[in-house]
C-alpha cells in the first residue's frame, strides 16, 4: 500500500488518507484480512498527527472498510459496499474524462495527441516516486 | 479538564507601541496547536507573555491551571520551552550541557536522549559555541523534550533545520503527542509542517488572534490550503 500526502492542497490530510485506503481496498491492493499499520506506526511514518490517523481509522471502521481485533491490530474487512463504491468512483472518473475530452476539443487538440497525452500521464504516474511522501506496507 | 493554556484579555504595549491587543485564547489539554502570523504579528510576544517571561500590560495568563506569575515548581517542571533565539552556555561541551540540564529533572528520559543524539547526529564532544545555528536548535529541542514536559512551547523550532532534520523533528512531535497525552504550541511559517502535525491552528494579525479552531473544520469549511485560508483570513480582518 502506498500513501501519498500533499499537505498544501485544499483537501484535509485525513480525507486524503481515507480516500486512498478506500481506493486501495476497491482495487484489491489491500485485501480482506490484510493487516494495516497501527495508528502510531502510520502517524510516525507519515509524520502526521496521531489524532488525524485515529480519526481516519474510526471513520473507515464505521464505514465497514476496516475492523479492529482486540489485541492483534487493525485489518481490512470484507466490504459488501466496495462494489457500489467502485462504480460510483468510476462514474465520477468518467465524467472527469468527458470534461477533459471536451476541453481538448475546444483547444483544437487531436485524438492522437490526446491519446499521447494520456499515455504520457500514465507513464509519469507509474514512474513518479517521492520516497519521503510514500510508504509501502 | 483544565485548559493547558488560558489567556484572558491580554494586552501588551512596548512604550507606546501596542504588541498585543485584548487577546483571548484557550488551548485544551492534549491539543497540538500551530501558531501562524506575519512577521511582527505578535507571536513571540504572545508566547513570552504566556510563559511569564514578559509582564502583560493588562490581562491574565494561566498555564496548567496556575497563574504564570505564581507558577509552582511542580508546574515549571512540567513545562518545556524552545525560544526563537537560543542561548545555551557556550563554554560547555554538548555532553556536559545535556548532563547539566538532566540534573534538574527527575523525569529525564536518558533513552530518548541517546536516541535523539544518534538520530540527529549531535556532536557530544564539541563545545556549544562552535555549533551551527541548526545544531543549536536541535540541542535546544532535545533538552526541552527529554524531561517529557506535559506542555511544550516552541517558537519557530524548525526555522533553521535542514529538510531531513525537519522531517525528523516532525516525526518526534507526532511521537510526543500521542493522543491526549501532551499539549504542544508551536509557531511557524511553514504551513505544510503545521498541516501535518497540528490539530488546531491559531492565526495572528497585528496583535490579535483572528482565528482559532480545528484545522480539519477550517479545511472542510474553506476547501483551501492553509496558506490560502490564512491569506484570505488576513485580508478579511484587515477590511473589517
Amino acid at each position: 500500500m502506498r500513501l501519498r500526502i500533499e499537505p498544501s492542497s485544499g483537501v484535509p490530510i485525513s480525507r486524503q488518507i481515507a480516500d486512498q485506503i478506500r481506493s486501495q481496498c476497491v482495487a484489491q491492493a489491500l485485501k480482506p484480512g490484510d493487516r494495516v499499520p497501527s495508528v502510531r506506526e502510520l502517524a510516525r511514518e507519515l509524520a502526521v498527527n496521531q489524532n488525524t490517523i485515529l480519526h481516519v481509522y474510526e471513520r473507515l471502521t464505521a464505514e465497514g472498510w476496516l475492523e479492529t481485533r482486540q489485541g492483534s491490530g487493525t485489518f481490512v474487512k470484507v466490504n459488501p459496499g466496495a462494489r457500489a463504491h467502485k462504480s460510483a468512483q468510476t462514474q465520477a472518473l468518467l465524467a472527469q474524462l468527458r470534461q477533459a475530452v471536451q476541453q481538448a476539443h475546444l483547444l483544437g487538440i487531436s485524438s492522437e495527441e490526446l491519446h499521447e497525452m494520456l499515455t504520457a500521464s500514465m507513464t509519469l504516474e507509474m514512474d513518479s516516486d517521492v520516497p519521503s511522501e510514500r510508504r509501502t506496507l | 479538564m483544565t485548559p493547558a493554556i488560558s489567556i484572558t484579555n491580554l494586552t501588551k504595549t512596548f512604550g507606546s507601541k501596542p504588541a498585543l491587543h485584548r487577546v483571548n485564547l484557550e488551548i485544551p489539554a492534549g491539543a497540538t496547536v500551530g501558531l501562524v502570523g506575519a512577521n511582527g504579528a505578535g507571536k513571540t510576544t504572545l508566547i513570552k507573555c504566556a510563559l511569564g517571561l514578559l509582564r502583560p500590560t493588562s490581562g491574565q495568563c494561566a498555564l496548567l491551571g496556575e497563574d504564570v506569575w505564581s507558577l509552582s515548581a511542580a508546574a515549571k517542571a512540567r513545562l518545556g520551552y524552545v525560544p526563537q533565539v537560543i542561548s545555551l552556555y557556550p563554554w560547555m561541551r554538548v555532553r556536559e550541557l545535556i548532563q547539566y540540564t538532566a540534573s534538574f529533572y527527575a523525569t529525564w528520559n536518558a533513552q530518548l536522549t541517546d536516541r535523539l543524539v544518534r538520530e540527529w547526529d549531535i556532536p557530544l564532544d564539541d563545545r556549544v559555541r562552535g555549533l551551527s545555528v541548526g545544531q543549536k536548535q536541535k540541542l535546544a529541542i532535545l533538552t526541552a523534550v527529554a524531561y517529557q514536559p506535559d506542555l511544550l512551547i516552541l517558537d519557530e523550532p524548525a526555522a533553521s533545520l535542514d529538510p531531513q532534520a525537519r522531517r525528523q523533528f516532525l516525526q518526534l512531535l507526532v511521537e510526543l503527542t500521542e493522543p491526549q497525552q501532551r499539549t504542544v504550541l508551536f509557531s511557524t511559517h511553514i504551513m505544510s509542517d503545521l498541516e501535518r502535525v497540528a490539530d488546531y491552528v491559531a492565526m495572528m494579525q497585528k496583535g490579535q488572534i483572528i482565528y482559532f479552531g480545528s484545522l480539519e473544520d477550517l479545511k472542510d469549511r474553506t476547501h483551501l490550503s492553509l496558506e490560502d485560508a490564512f491569506l484570505q483570513m488576513q485580508q478579511g480582518a484587515a477590511n473589517a
